[in-house]
Order: structure tokens, then C-alpha cells, then sequence
């Protein structure tokens, strides 16, 4: 037997705690961890002239290969990684020919996109196309299913893919999530079937809130793919299904906590981790539990609704912002400071440069976790929890417990 | 044109030492007096006498020259106001007696000042003088011996109700014997404090002998193996001397406490209302002031921890009990900061480990009484002859053992609602009957239930006679009641309604049969 030369490879350079700093390597590309994948939308219903449209999107994306109509500029080292999503597709009235159309060159092939080379992860949209979601595809003719997601993750030009998943809600029975286990599991076996020479990384879905639903989730996918074939197959694990929860920190640490011993227990330690769709103020403790990488699109919502980041965990309303504390070059520029002040004709100019300041902040702040990890032992880490996260009263408890967990306490 | 305000110096003395009303509040002075004329031992000896109490304080400090002892007797000429609230006052409260004599030795030269009546001349508006010789001893020759006679405590204050026990107490939790100092300073000094009392005031022991350092009880980290596995658990949060920022400066607090369970909690030199001295403490000079329980967060109890937070920058009320600049915003600043750092140590896995050691201690003693009750249960179920229902889920199980074991006795249980009115709904004679269940018939008038929607009552026993009879004698919500003991049954009028109720007693089903007996 042959040994497939992979192209996908992690390795942890430092530790600290539970905490690690590494490197994902797809091909020539390589990403530095923890690190945050901002979520954008390639495709926002326009032309390849407006960078395929989007609204604040659109916005975003210039920025991300410094066009003329936001004064240019180099932001490349903030989308050194970006999260979109096959259902992204769909957010917009798109016809049949131009969905054809807009498939026909991968993402990172574009011309237009040449200045930008981050690694892209294409969500499979589970979450917004089954159970319940409110697309079915039929607006460009197309029937979802795992073959069809899988076909636009490789013609998007992805470096990371996943499974197509049947997301849990918080409200489900043991039956509905044992169902949509099975689901999911016969998508995995349809998945590595389809994409068995995929060049990327394949990231394995993993759905639960504690110890005992995420190895009841194994536990199907597993009567159903064999467990040493998915060990094989698969490169990294990401966990669903937490954003109804993202503001019950109690129950996001736990999640993860108990998702690392679930990992462990199965073997499957070795991997990467994401959390799909989690980040702010839970990224350092995440990060200090070991989790590898994050999906957000908090910088640009939040955007969206006037706020203006002062740090991970501290924002302020866009108009009570003086924009000198900040030298992110978006606010170092004359026009990005004009227009953020509202001075401008679209509002996607507004709060697009709100956003990427927003996402340079998040960067930055992840940037400064990835070197606590690599100092000397763990107290770095620790301070740093200890300045950030702790400080907030509604954090406080989840932050010392992460420390204590995972960071050797304040008391030894 | 300019005009001073005046002060009447009489009456500044009388009110100062009016503030103070403790002979204990002298000890507190003298201790840190001795303490800064870097003192090494203290006597302090204690005499009630019929006028009030003497009061000897003798130290082997540096002692004092002429300009010491102008401080020591005059008004607001101490440069000592950055200490321990206002020390120009303390030593004020000497006069609240009939003669202060003080030797002193520095240098060579002993002086001793001795002021006559001075009680008695300040209420006379009078201000006491005292008088100053000089004499040479040798240079060894050092320290301090104040002599206060008569000593006028404050309104029924009664010196004899100084005990050793409460002296100690009050020196390690309000006075600079009681100093957390020594937690920060790599050469702390020590003070070692003898106090004697007379007799007349306490005869348990000879003397006390202390420190000027308060001590925690030992650390044990691991569980006991007896019935209160936490009870002498304990740990110590190591001193820490963190920097806090605030709205026009800097400050430093300095941190240092244990947690512990309560025999831990008792080998602190604490006495008396015990539980009100835990949880966390201001301090200024290492001495404790007042409580900020509210750093630690409502859902821990205080009483486990104890922590002294003692910071430079808070300012003491003239009598040393309060803390002055609440509103100021360095005491927000600390406050916030010990309120962080207190919820580092309830988050402590090793508290928290602490605290559900506890728990199942608790529930292991719970398990046990369980256990001591259940034999008590079985031994009563195994003496008894027959089966007797205590209440009224047995009644209920009554109604299905006659069922099985009764010929002729035919009723189910279809519905059973334990909080409801009318508890269960049966099945009699294959109709559907609204019954309430009791352990007594009793009860059913005593709870006041309706009687209108009840087809059958079910007890185990009638209860007092006497008290159905009042029922019928009286009346039962407004309406007119019998009860036919004969036909089993009860009719029930109100506005013109008549109910009929059937009664059945369980007893009489159970009871065994007794057959005739032929009397040919
Ligand atoms: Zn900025």
C-alpha cells in the first residue's frame, strides 16, 4: 500500500497549561494557532466589479485585497484565514447561470481575489439548510445534499472542508439528536467516499453540549463508519452546535472541556480543534483550554450595530470614538476615520472599516495570546486571563475556573 | 480685620477623653506607644479599685526626653498623625482618672511627670499640670512606666468585667498585638505582652502572655477521617501585596488570609460572638478595622474565610473604629480590587474541594440518622401484630391489601392527587366515587375541606369523638352536620343543599371477625 502524500499537517510548537500555539500546514500555506477565522461571504449576489457584492461584505473584501475604493492598503496579514460558508450561496436571490457561473473558478484563483492567499474553510451550511432551516437550495435549482456541498466546497477552492452536519438544538430530545447523529453519520460516510483525494484538510463535525452527548454522537457515527477509518481519514474536529449558547459561559467551557476528554477517550486527541462560530470574549479561555481555531462573524455584526472595539472584551458605541488610541491602519487612515464618523455615501463604507478594525483588534489580541502560550510556563497565559477576561464580572467565575483547570490556578 | 476662631482647651480634653470609654481603649494606646518606642516586652497590670481601676503599662522601649513627654500629656502637637488614627488624641484618654505618674528613662536621664487629679480639674475647667524632675541613671536604664490611678471608666462599665480571656481577644483583634505585620517585613519587629490582672477582676490565671503577632491555626490541607472530615481543614493564602490604580494615584494593598473550617476557626485567639469576626477585614497598620464581607460574593458564607486587607491609604475615624474616606475613590479602587481577588480564592479548587468535603460529610451523617431511623422503623414494623397505616399514602395501601385479603370488599384506587382537596378518585361497586383519604376522620373537619363533592370518606381511624362531636354541636361552614356512626355515614346541609357522605373505616375491615358465640 501506498502512503498518500498528505498535504495537511498540525504541530504544536509550545505549550501552556492545556493551552498550545501551532502551526496548520495545507500545502504551501501555513496558519499560525490559536487563530480566528472572521466569516465573510465571497459571494454576495454581484458582479466580479463590486467583488461579487455583499454590502458590508463587499466592503470587507476590499479591504482584504486593498482596493482602490477604500484607498488600498495592505490588510492581508488580518485574512491570513476566513471562514465562509456553501450556504452563503444561498443568502442572496441567485439564478441558476450565475451560481454555474460563479463556480467556475475557485476563489483564491481569481484574478480579482489575487492578492489574497489566506486559508479558506467552507462550511457545509448544515445548520442553515436541514432541520428546519430556512433554505432548501431551490432558489438556484439545486438539490442539498452531501455530494452537492461537497462539489461547491471544492469548486469554492477550499482548504478546509466539512461534513455536511445535522446541528443539535437545545431543546432536543435524546431521540432527535440520536437521529440526527444517524443523518450525519451516513453523510460522513458519503463525504469520505466522495472527497477521499481532497488536497485539503477534512474537519469532522461533532455535535453536543457534555461528555455523555458527544460520545453518544461518536458512538452512532461510529456504528455507522468504522472508527479507525475516520481516525484516518479525517485531519481535524470541529465543534457545533454551541452558538445558541454562546453567552452561557459556564456551559461553553464545559462544552469544551468535556469535548477534550471526549477526543481523548476516543483517540482523536491528536487533531486539531475548531469551535465553529464562537469568539470574543470566550477566545482566551477556549484558547487556554486547547482549542485550536475559531469562527466569528461578531466583528462584523457588532459592526453592524455601531460598535467599535477597544479591545477582546470591551466595546463602545462608533460615535463616542476619537480613534487616536488606536494605530490599526484602518484607523491610522484619514478616510477610514472620516467615514467611520459617518462621512460617507454607503453605509457598508461606515461599517466595513468598523468591522476590520473590529476583526485587526481580534487579530492582534490573539496574536498576544499566541505569544503568552509560547513564553515560559504558564503564568504569561494567566496574567494575561487575569487582566482581560477575569476583569469581567460576568466572566469572572468561567475565567478563574478555566485558570484553575487548565492554568495551574492562582494558589499553588 | 481677621479673627481666629477659639478653642476652649478644657473642653477639647474632656471631649477627647470622653470619646473613650474602654480601659481596654488605654491598652490599645499604650501598646502602640511602647510598639513605636520599639518596646521588646510589656507588662500591663490591672487593679480595680474602689474609685475605678489602676493601670500600670511598663515596656523596656527607647523612652521618652521632655519633647516625648509634652506630646504625651499635650494636645495636638503629635507628628504622628499618618499613624494609627490620630495618636495625639490616644493617650488623652489618662485623663479620665485621679493621678497619672510616668517615669521615663533615655539616654542617662530619667523624668517623671506626675499630674494630680486631672479628671477632676478638667470638669472643674481647669487645666491640669503636672509636674516634671530630672534624675541620672545609668544608660542601660531604658523604658517607660505609666501609672494611671482610678482609672474612670465609661457609663456602667465595670472594670471587673475584664477577664483575661476578653483582654486577649480584644489585644490580637484591635490592637497591634493582633499585627499582620510580620506577613510582609522580612525583620519584623516582636513584642512579647504580659498582662496581670488583679483577683479582684479575674482569678482564673496568674497572667497572659502573648505576642504582638496574630498567628494562623496551622495548615491542613487534607480531610479528617472522624464525623466532621472539615472541620479543622485549613489553608493559608500566602501574603500578597498587589498594586492598585486609581482615579489620581497609585496605592498598595496587601493581602494575606486563610479559609478553614470552624476548629480551625478556633484556635484563633477569638472568643464570644465568634461568627461576626470572619470573612474580610480592612486594615491600617496591619490592625483590623472593619468588615467588607460583601467582596465575597453572597453565595459563599463569610464565615470560612478570614483575610486581612490592609492598606496605608484609608483614613481612620478619632476613635479608630471606622473606616473615614468611604467615598474617596482609593477605598472604591481597593474595595473592587479585594472583591476580585476574593473571588480568585472562592473559585480555588482546593475551597471548593473544601466545601463539598463538607457536603458529604453532611450527607454521610445524614445517611446515618437515616439509617438509625430505619431500624427504629423495622423494629416497630416487626413488633407490631397487624398492618397500621400512619399516614395517608398507607391509608391508600390499606384500601388494596383488604382488596386482595377481604372477600366481599371490592375498591380501587383509579386517581390519586396527594395535594388536592378531594385526594382520590375510586372505584366502588364499579362506580366512579370522589373520595378523600385520611389517616383520621378528624382531620377532614380540621383542614376545613368542602364537604359538597364528596361521595365517600376513607380513614384509618376515627380521631377524638370529642372533637366530631363539636363539629356536629357547632356546625361545619355554615351548614348543619351529623354524623351516623351506625349506618357509616355523614349528611350534610347548607342553603338548602343536603349532601350524604358515606364513611369507611378501615379499621373495622381489618379487624378480624368475631363470630357470635352460641349461648345454648
Ligand atoms: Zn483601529
Amino acid at each position: 500500500m501506498s502512503q498518500v502524500t498528505r498535504r495537511f499537517d498540525f504541530e504544536v510548537d509550545a505549550v501552556a497549561g492545556d493551552a498550545r500555539t501551532g502551526t496548520l500546514r495545507i500545502g504551501s500555506q501555513e496558519l499560525a494557532t490559536p487563530n480566528l477565522f472572521p466569516v465573510l461571504n465571497f459571494y454576495g449576489g454581484g458582479t466580479e466589479r463590486s467583488v461579487f457584492g455583499g454590502g458590508i461584505h463587499r466592503t470587507i473584501k476590499e479591504f482584504m485585497i486593498g482596493a482602490d475604493r477604500i484607498g488600498g492598503g495592505d490588510y492581508s496579514e488580518y485574512f491570513d484565514c476566513t471562514m465562509t460558508s456553501v450556504a452563503s450561496l444561498t443568502d442572496y436571490n441567485i439564478t441558476h447561470e450565475r451560481y454555474q457561473s460563479y463556480l467556475d473558478t475557485p476563489i483564491k484563483e481569481r484574478e480579482l481575489f489575487e492578492p489574497y492567499n489566506g486559508t479558506l474553510f467552507v462550511d457545509s451550511g448544515g445548520f442553515k439548510f436541514l432541520d428546519g432551516g430556512d433554505i432548501d437550495g431551490s432558489d438556484f435549482e439545486v438539490d442539498i445534499d452531501q455530494e452537492k456541498i461537497y462539489e461547491i466546497q471544492k469548486k469554492m477552492g477550499a482548504d478546509i472542508i466539512l461534513n455536511l452536519d445535522h446541528p443539535i438544538a437545545p431543546d432536543d430530545s435524546h431521540e432527535q439528536r440520536m437521529e440526527k447523529a444517524e443523518k450525519t453519520a451516513l453523510n460522513i460516510a458519503e463525504f469520505l467516499d466522495l472527497s477521499s483525494d481532497f488536497d485539503g484538510a477534512r474537519y469532522l463535525t461533532l455535535h453536543g453540549y457534555n461528555y455523555s452527548m458527544m460520545d453518544a454522537f461518536l458512538e452512532k457515527i461510529t456504528s455507522i463508519v468504522d472508527t479507525r477509518e475516520i481516525h484516518e481519514a479525517f485531519d481535524g474536529v470541529a465543534l457545533g452546535s454551541l452558538v445558541p449558547k454562546k453567552d452561557n459561559r459556564e456551559l461553553l467551557i464545559q462544552a469544551v472541556t468535556d469535548c477534550q476528554e471526549v477526543l481523548q477517550d476516543w483517540g482523536f486527541d491528536d487533531m486539531p480543534l475548531h469551535v465553529l462560530g464562537i469568539s470574543s470574549r470566550a477566545v482566551p479561555l477556549l484558547a487556554a483550554l486547547g482549542v485550536d481555531s475559531f469562527d466569528a462573524s461578531s466583528y462584523l455584526h457588532n459592526a453592524i450595530n455601531g460598535k467599535y472595539y477597544k479591545s477582546m472584551m470591551e466595546s463602545v458605541p462608533i460615535s463616542e470614538v476619537s480613534f487616536e488610541n488606536c494605530d490599526c491602519p484602518v484607523c491610522s487612515s484619514e478616510l477610514h476615520r472620516q467615514r467611520m464618523r459617518g462621512d460617507a455615501e454607503y453605509q457598508k463604507d461606515i461599517y466595513g472599516a468598523v468591522a476590520v478594525h473590529n476583526l485587526i483588534i481580534q487579530k492582534q489580541e490573539l496574536a498576544t495570546i499566541r505569544d503568552r502560550i509560547r513564553a515560559e510556563g504558564t503564568a504569561p497565559l494567566r496574567e494575561y486571563i487575569e487582566s482581560t477576561v477575569a476583569r469581567d464580572k460576568q466572566t469572572r467565575q468561567v475565567a478563574h475556573k478555566v485558570v484553575n483547570q487548565s492554568l495551574g490556578g492562582y494558589f499553588q | 480685620m481677621k479673627k481666629a476662631p477659639k478653642v476652649n482647651e478644657v473642653n477639647e480634653f474632656l471631649e477627647i477623653a470622653s470619646d473613650f470609654e474602654d480601659p481596654l481603649e488605654v491598652i490599645r494606646e499604650s501598646l502602640s506607644n511602647s510598639y513605636d518606642a520599639e518596646a521588646s516586652e510589656i507588662e500591663i497590670t490591672i487593679r480595680s479599685r474602689p474609685q475605678g481601676s489602676d493601670i500600670i503599662i511598663e515596656d523596656d522601649g527607647n523612652g521618652m526626653n521632655e519633647r516625648d513627654l509634652e506630646s504625651f500629656f499635650d494636645l495636638g502637637n503629635s507628628q504622628k498623625t499618618d499613624s494609627i488614627g490620630y495618636k495625639g488624641h490616644g493617650t488623652k484618654i489618662f485623663y479620665k482618672s485621679d493621678r497619672i505618674v510616668v517615669n521615663t528613662a533615655k539616654n542617662g536621664v530619667n523624668r517623671r511627670a506626675v499630674m494630680d487629679n486631672p479628671w477632676e480639674k478638667l470638669n472643674r475647667q481647669e487645666l491640669p499640670e503636672y509636674e516634671l524632675t530630672k534624675a541620672d541613671v545609668r544608660d542601660e536604664n531604658q523604658g517607660t512606666r505609666i501609672k494611671i490611678t482610678n482609672f474612670r471608666s465609661g457609663e456602667g462599665f465595670d472594670p471587673e468585667s475584664l477577664t483575661y480571656n476578653k483582654i486577649h481577644h480584644y489585644l490580637k483583634w484591635k490592637t497591634i498585638a493582633g499585627s499582620t505585620a510580620h506577613f510582609f517585613e522580612d525583620n519584623p519587629r516582636e513584642m512579647d505582652i504580659r498582662v496581670d490582672l488583679g483577683e479582684e477582676i479575674d482569678d482564673t490565671r496568674d497572667e497572659l502572655v502573648t505576642t504582638s503577632r496574630l498567628e494562623f491555626p496551622d495548615e491542613q490541607l487534607e480531610p479528617s477521617d472522624d464525623e466532621f472530615p472539615a472541620e479543622r481543614m485549613c489553608k493559608h493564602y500566602e501574603p500578597r501585596e498587589i498594586e492598585v490604580e486609581y482615579d489620581g494615584g497609585m496605592t498598595t494593598v496587601q493581602i494575606v488570609g486563610m479559609v478553614g473550617g470552624k476548629a480551625a476557626r478556633n484556635e484563633l485567639p477569638t472568643h464570644g460572638r465568634h461568627s461576626v469576626q470572619f470573612g474580610v477585614w480592612f486594615a491600617k497598620d496591619h490592625i483590623k478595622v472593619e468588615q467588607i464581607n460583601e467582596t465575597i460574593s453572597h453565595d459563599n458564607e463569610f464565615i470560612h474565610f478570614f483575610f486581612i486587607v490592609n492598606c496605608q491609604d484609608l483614613e481612620l475615624s478619632a476613635n479608630r473604629e471606622t473606616i473615614r474616606n468611604k467615598s474617596n475613590p482609593v477605598f472604591r479602587a481597593v474595595r473592587d480590587e479585594v472583591e476580585f481577588y476574593m473571588s480568585k480564592v472562592t473559585q480555588d479548587p482546593w475551597f471548593k474541594n473544601y466545601l463539598e468535603i463538607r457536603r458529604e460529610g453532611k450527607l454521610k451523617r445524614r445517611a446515618r440518622t437515616q439509617e438509625s431511623s430505619l431500624q427504629d422503623r423495622r423494629k416497630s414494623v416487626t413488633e407490631r401484630e397487624r398492618f397500621e397505616p400512619s399516614n395517608r399514602a398507607e391509608v391508600l395501601l390499606a384500601v388494596e391489601r383488604a382488596s386482595q385479603q377481604q372477600a366481599g370488599f371490592s375498591l380501587q384506587v383509579e386517581d390519586y392527587q396527594p395535594d388536592a382537596d378531594i385526594q382520590a378518585i375510586v372505584r366502588h361497586q364499579g362506580k366512579l366515587r370522589n373520595a378523600a383519604i385520611h389517616h383520621q376522620l378528624t382531620e377532614h373537619f380540621k383542614n376545613e375541606s368542602p364537604l359538597e363533592h364528596i361521595d365517600l370518606i376513607i380513614y384509618w381511624e376515627q380521631g377524638d369523638p370529642t372533637k366530631l362531636n363539636e363539629v356536629e354541636r357547632t356546625g361545619y361552614i355554615g351548614g348543619e352536620i351529623e354524623i351516623d356512626h351506625d349506618s357509616g355515614s355523614i349528611t350534610y346541609q347548607r342553603d338548602g343543599d343536603s349532601s350524604y357522605i358515606e364513611l369507611l373505616s378501615l379499621t373495622d375491615v381489618f379487624k378480624p371477625k368475631t363470630k357470635a358465640i352460641a349461648d345454648d
